[in-house]
C-alpha cells in the first residue's frame, strides 16, 4: 500500500477574493505540480452557481464524521452524485448538472444531452461523449459486469445510447419513460458518467491487452473484482478507495476510504466545472476531512468538542437532540433543519400475503385493519413516545405538497375503541379466551408478532409497546419482535416469514422516489412481498396479486412513463385513490424534520434542506459553495 | 524430557487449530443471510436502496450460494497457500487489511501486560507485607473499583471529561499528522504518547485482580515455617521476601500469560470501538457484523494462533520456574 505524507493543515481560512485558487493542495498525481492556468482548466461553458448568501472566500477544511462500517454513501452525499442532471435545492425540479442542457422528445422516448465544451476529468483529461458510451455500452449494458439495473430498461428492453457528436448524446427507449430524468438525478443514476474511459478501460477485458496479467498483478479474483477495486461502483466503499481514479466531483480522494483507514481526506478538484457569479472556480473549501469513529457516541462527543463542521447522518436521532442543543455555544455550531419530504417514519404493514391461510384471511379483512387503526390512541403515542412532537397521520405527502391526498392521509385516525370492538365482533372475532383476548374462528387465540429493527429508530420500540397495550384493550394481542437488521431483512423481504413489520414511508411520490406503501413494487413493501416479486420478475416468480393491486402496478408503469408532470401526478392520484379504498397499511404520525449541525463560521448553508436519499441530502444544496468566514 | 514435551505440545496445536478454524468459519456463517443481505440492510437503514438483481449476481460471483463445506474448503486451502481471500466489503485482498492492525493489537496487548505486571507486582507485595494498614486499605479500595468498572465505561468517561474539561481528544492512537504517515521514530514516539490511555483503561481490571492474587499467595507463604527459620537466621527482610515467598507467588503471573493474551485482545474490542483505535478489534467486529467472512475468518484464525502460542509460552515458562510441574 503506498502511503503519502499528509500535509500540515492550514489553520483557519485565508480570505482572498481573486479568481484563482490560492494554496492549491498538491494532488496525489505527479503532473499536478504544474497545473495549466485556470482558463484552460474550466470548461468554456462552466456552470455558474449563485451562492445563497453571496460570493465566498477560499480555504479551510470541512470536517464531517464517518462511521467505521459501510459509510461510503456518506461521502457520496457530501461530494454529490455528479450525474448528468441533479435535483434543484427545493427537490421539485430536475436541472442540468454534468450536462449543460437536455431535451426530451414529446413522446418521452428520447433524451438528448448536451455536454460542456472543454470539460475535463479531475486529472485534466477531456470528458466527452465517448466516456458516456463506455459507461453505458461496456458496463451498464454488459451483463458480464453486472445485471443491467431496471432504471435503464423499459418493457424489458435496455436503452440505446448513441453519440451524435463529441458533445451530444442521445438515449432512446422502446417505451415512454418520463421518470428517466429523475432516475438520473438520484444517487443510483450516476452510471452514465461514473467512470473515466481513459483510466478505467485498462481494467476492462475489451480494452486491456492482457487482462489476466493485470488481475493477477493486483491480487484480484477476476476482472470484475479488479474493476471494483480500482474504479469502484456507485454504492461500495472502494469507490472512495483509489486516489488515482479521475472523477467529476468537486473534491477528489487523497487519503482513501479503506478497511484500515482511520480518516478520509479529499482535496479540491482543480478541473471542477462550476464557478460562482464572479467567475471564481468552486469549491471554496480546500479539503474535506472525515475522521472515522466506530461509535456514534464518540461522533456526538466530537461534535460537542467542536471537532465536526457539518453533521446530519448518524447524529439526527431525537435522543441526541437535547445534548447537541445544549452544547451549541461550546461547540460553536448551529442547527439546520432536515425537512421531511412528506409521509411518515413508521408504517405498520400487516402481511397480506401471510403463509398461514387463517392469518392471511384475517389480515385481508378491511374491517380488521380499520379496527386496529381506530383502536390506536395516536395522541397518547405522540405525547409519550415522541415527547409531544407529531401530528396523527396515515400516509402520503403533507398538505403543502402538490401530491397531497386528503383521504389517504386522514381516514380512520380518530381514537374510537367502541367502534374498534364493534368491527372486530362483526367479523367473527367475538369469542374471547380466559385472558380476555379474542379467539379466531379456529379457536386459536388471535396473536401476531410485529418485526422491527430497534437500532435504526429507537422510538419505534416505544411506539409499538404503547400500541400493543392499546390493542390489548380491544382484545388483540400483538408482540413486539425486535430483530438485528440483517435478520429482519432476511425474515421479511427475502423469506416472507413475518406476520407484520414496520418501515418508513417517507415517499412524497415524486419521480425517483418509490411509493412502496401504496403499491407493492419493492422489497420494502412488507405488506405484499410476493406481489412485489411478481411485479419485478414480470410475473415469472412470486405470487399473482389481486386485481386492485395489478391495476395500481399498471398505473405506476404509466406514471413512470409519461413525460408530462401533470399527467404523472394524475396517475399517482389514481393509485392513491385505490390505496385509500383498500386501506392496506396504516401509521401513527407525520414524519418529523430532523436536525443537523453546521459550524457558525460557515456561510451559504440553507437553514432548511429536504432530507432524502434520492435527493440526496446535502449534495443538491451544493457544499462546494459553502465557505468559511473569518 | 522438556524438549520432548515442547515438541508434543506443538504437534497437538495443529489439529487443534484446524478444528478451531472449522468452528470459526461455522460461527461466521451461523447468522442468517450473508454479506450481501447485510450490505442491503445497512444501506436500507441509512435510507439508501440497493438493487436486488445486482445483489443476486454478486452472490453468485462470490460463491455465497454454495454449500458450507465447499466454501470452507475453498477458504482453508487458500489460507494454507498464504491467500486469505478477498474482503467483500472493501474489495481488497484480506492480507492488505489485517497485518498493520494485528501488529498494533499485539503492541497494545503486550504493553498492557507489562503495565499490569509492573504495577501489580510491587503493589501486591506491599499490601501483603503491610496487611491491614491504611496503605493496604487504599490500594485494595482502588483495586476493587478498578475491577468493578467496565473498560468501555471508563473509556467513555475519560473521553467525556477530556473533551468537556480540557478540550482534548483522547481517541485514536496517533496525532493527525502521523495518522497516515509512514513508520518512523517520530511516529513511534507519537504512538507511545497516545498508547498509555488505552493501556491504563485495559490494564485496570487485570491489574486489580493480579494485585489481589499476589497478596493472597504471598500471605499464604509468609507464615510458613521456612520464613520464620530464615528470619531467625538473621536474613534481611528484603532478601528473605524475594528469595522464596515471592518466587512461589509468581506462579499465577506466568500461568496467566496464556489466557491474558486472547483476553486482552477480545476485551479490547469494545474499548477500541469506543476510543476508535486502529487495532484489529473494530475491524473484526465490523467484519463479523457485515458477515464479511474472509476478513473475519482471518482475524479469528490469527487470534486463535496467538492464544495457542500464548498457552505454549506460559506452559514452558511454568515448567522452568516451578519444579513441581509434570511433563505429562
Amino acid at each position: 500500500m503506498d502511503r503519502r505524507h499528509s500535509l500540515a493543515l492550514l489553520g483557519g481560512s485565508c480570505l482572498t477574493a481573486w479568481a484563482g485558487v490560492p494554496a492549491l493542495v498538491p494532488l496525489a498525481r505527479a503532473q499536478s505540480a504544474d497545473l495549466p492556468p485556470l482558463a484552460e482548466r474550466l470548461p468554456e461553458d462552466a456552470e455558474v452557481v449563485t451562492p445563497i448568501q453571496g460570493v465566498g472566500a477560499y480555504g479551510g477544511e470541512l470536517r464531517f464524521g464517518l462511521r467505521g462500517s459501510s459509510d461510503h454513501n456518506h461521502i457520496l452525499r457530501m461530494v454529490g452524485p455528479q450525474g448528468l442532471v441533479r435535483w434543484d435545492p427545493t427537490y421539485t425540479e430536475v436541472i442540468p448538472n454534468v450536462a449543460k442542457s437536455f431535451e426530451v422528445s414529446p413522446d418521452g422516448r428520447e433524451f438528448v444531452f448536451h455536454l460542456r465544451r472543454g470539460m475535463k476529468w479531475s486529472d485534466g483529461h477531456p470528458f466527452t461523449a465517448e466516456d458516456i458510451l463506455f459507461n453505458v455500452d461496456d458496463l451498464v449494458l454488459n451483463g458480464e459486469f453486472a445485471p443491467t439495473p431496471p432504471r435503464y430498461m423499459t418493457g424489458g428492453a435496455p436503452m440505446k445510447v448513441e453519440a451524435i457528436d463529441d458533445l451530444t448524446v442521445r438515449f432512446t427507449f422502446t417505451e415512454p419513460y418520463g421518470d428517466f430524468l429523475a432516475e438520473l438525478a438520484s444517487p443510483l443514476g450516476q452510471h452514465p458518467v461514473l467512470y473515466a474511459k481513459h483510466y478505467c478501460s485498462q481494467f476492462h477485458p475489451k480494452y486491456a491487452e492482457d487482462i489476466d496479467a493485470v488481475v493477477r498483478a493486483n491480487n484480484a479474483s477476476d476482472w470484475q473484482n479488479l474493476f471494483a477495486q480500482k474504479c469502484g461502483d456507485i454504492e461500495i466503499p472502494s469507490r472512495w478507495g483509489n486516489p488515482d481514479k479521475p472523477t467529476l466531483d468537486p473534491w477528489v480522494v487523497k487519503e482513501p476510504y479503506t478497511g484500515g483507514a482511520t480518516r478520509v481526506v479529499m482535496v479540491r478538484n482543480p478541473y471542477f466545472w462550476q464557478v460562482d457569479t464572479e467567475g471564481n472556480q468552486l469549491p471554496y473549501i480546500d479539503q474535506l476531512h472525515a475522521p472515522i469513529a466506530q461509535d456514534v457516541e464518540s461522533l456526538v462527543l466530537a461534535v460537542i468538542g467542536g471537532r465536526i463542521d457539518f453533521g446530519l447522518r448518524h447524529l439526527d436521532a431525537p435522543a441526541n437532540r437535547p445534548v447537541l442543543a445544549q452544547n451549541r455555544e461550546a461547540g460553536d455550531y448551529r442547527f439546520f433543519e432536515a425537512a421531511a419530504v412528506g409521509g411518515t417514519n413508521m408504517v405498520i404493514n400487516l402481511n397480506l400475503t401471510h403463509k398461514n391461510p387463517e392469518m392471511r384471511e384475517l389480515f385481508n379483512t378491511k374491517d380488521f385493519r380499520i379496527a386496529l387503526s381506530v383502536g390506536m390512541n395516536r395522541q397518547e403515542i405522540i405525547d409519550t413516545a415522541l415527547l409531544g412532537e407529531g401530528e396523527p397521520w396515515q400516509n402520503g405527502p403533507f398538505e403543502d405538497h402538490p401530491n397531497y391526498h386528503e383521504r389517504i392521509a386522514h381516514q380512520y385516525l380518530e381514537y374510537d375503541p367502541e367502534q374498534a370492538n364493534a368491527r372486530l365482533d362483526g367479523i367473527g372475532l367475538d369469542k374471547r379466551g380466559p385472558d380476555n383476548m379474542r379467539l379466531m374462528a379456529s379457536g386459536r387465540p388471535l396473536r401476531f408478532q410485529i418485526d422491527v429493527i430497534p437500532t435504526s429508530q429507537p422510538e419505534h420500540i416505544d411506539m409499538l409497546q404503547i400500541i400493543a397495550r392499546q390493542w390489548a384493550d380491544i382484545g388483540v394481542r400483538m408482540d413486539v419482535n425486535a430483530l438485528e437488521r440483517t435478520f429482519f431483512y432476511e425474515r421479511t423481504s427475502n423469506s416472507n416469514d413475518h406476520d407484520a413489520a414496520v418501515w418508513g414511508g417517507q415517499a412524497s411520490w415524486v419521480p425517483g422516489e418509490i411509493p412502496q406503501q401504496i403499491v407493492p413494487i419493492h422489497h420494502d413493501s412488507r405488506w405484499g412481498i410476493p406481489w412485489s416479486i411478481w411485479y419485478k420478475t414480470g410475473g415469472k416468480e412470486g405470487e399473482e396479486p389481486p386485481p386492485s393491486v395489478k391495476e395500481r402496478m399498471r398505473l405506476y408503469d404509466l406514471a413512470r412513463g409519461t413525460p408530462d408532470p401533470e399527467q404523472r401526478r394524475e396517475y399517482i392520484r389514481q393509485i392513491a385513490d385505490i390505496a385509500a379504498d383498500e386501506f392496506e397499511v396504516f401509521s401513527v404520525t407525520k414524519a418529523l424534520p430532523s436536525y443537523g449541525i453546521v459550524k457558525t463560521g460557515i456561510v451559504n448553508v440553507p437553514d432548511s434542506m429536504p432530507s432524502s436519499w434520492y435527493y440526496p441530502t446535502p449534495a443538491p444544496v451544493l457544499p462546494q459553495v459553502w465557505s468559511w468566514t473569518s | 524430557m522438556l524438549a520432548n514435551y515442547i515438541v508434543r505440545r506443538i504437534l497437538w496445536a495443529i489439529p487443534f487449530l484446524f478444528v478451531m478454524s472449522l468452528i470459526a468459519f461455522a460461527l461466521i456463517q451461523a447468522p442468517p443471510g450473508d454479506y450481501l443481505t447485510t450490505f442491503a440492510a445497512t444501506l436500507a437503514q441509512s435510507g439508501d436502496v440497493v438493487d436486488q438483481g445486482r445483489l443476486d449476481a454478486l452472490r453468485e460471483r462470490y460463491g455465497l450460494d454454495q454449500p458450507f463445506l465447499v466454501q470452507y474448503w475453498k477458504w482453508i486451502t487458500g489460507v494454507l497457500a498464504g491467500d486469505f481471500g478477498i474482503s467483500f466489503e472493501w474489495q481488497q485482498p484480506v492480507s492488505v487489511l489485517i497485518w498493520e492492525r494485528m501488529a498494533l493489537s499485539v503492541t497494545l496487548a503486550l504493553s498492557t501486560l507489562l503495565f499490569t505486571w509492573a504495577v501489580a507486582f510491587p503493589v501486591g507485595i506491599y499490601s501483603a507485607v503491610r496487611k491491614y494498614t491504611l496503605g493496604d486499605y487504599v490500594v485494595t479500595g482502588i483495586g476493587f473499583i478498578g475491577l468493578a468498572t467496565p473498560n468501555f465505561l471508563l473509556a467513555l468517561l475519560l473521553m467525556y471529561f477530556a473533551v468537556t474539561t480540557f478540550g482534548a481528544d483522547v481517541s485514536g492512537l496517533f496525532s493527525p499528522e502521523y495518522q497516515n504517515a509512514p513508520w518512523s521514530l517520530a511516529k513511534l514516539g507519537d504512538l507511545a504518547a497516545h498508547l498509555w490511555i488505552p493501556v491504563i483503561i485495559l490494564g485496570m481490571s487485570s491489574t486489580a485482580s493480579l494485585t489481589r492474587i499476589m497478596r493472597a499467595n504471598l500471605l499464604d507463604e509468609l507464615h510458613k515455617p521456612y520464613v520464620t527459620t530464615a528470619r531467625a537466621k538473621g536474613l534481611s527482610e528484603f532478601r528473605l521476601l524475594l528469595k522464596y515467598p515471592v518466587r512461589l507467588a509468581l506462579n499465577p503471573f506466568i500461568s496467566t500469560i496464556g489466557w491474558a493474551f486472547p483476553h486482552l485482545i477480545s476485551g479490547a474490542v469494545i474499548t477500541a470501538f469506543v476510543l476508535s483505535l486502529p487495532t484489529s478489534g473494530p475491524l473484526m467486529l465490523q467484519a463479523l457484523l457485515a458477515q464479511d467472512m474472509y476478513l473475519a475468518g482471518a482475524f479469528i484464525l490469527l487470534l486463535c494462533c496467538l492464544s495457542v502460542i500464548g498457552m505454549l509460552v506460559s506452559d514452558i515458562l511454568l515448567a522452568f520456574v516451578d519444579p513441581r510441574i509434570r511433563y505429562q
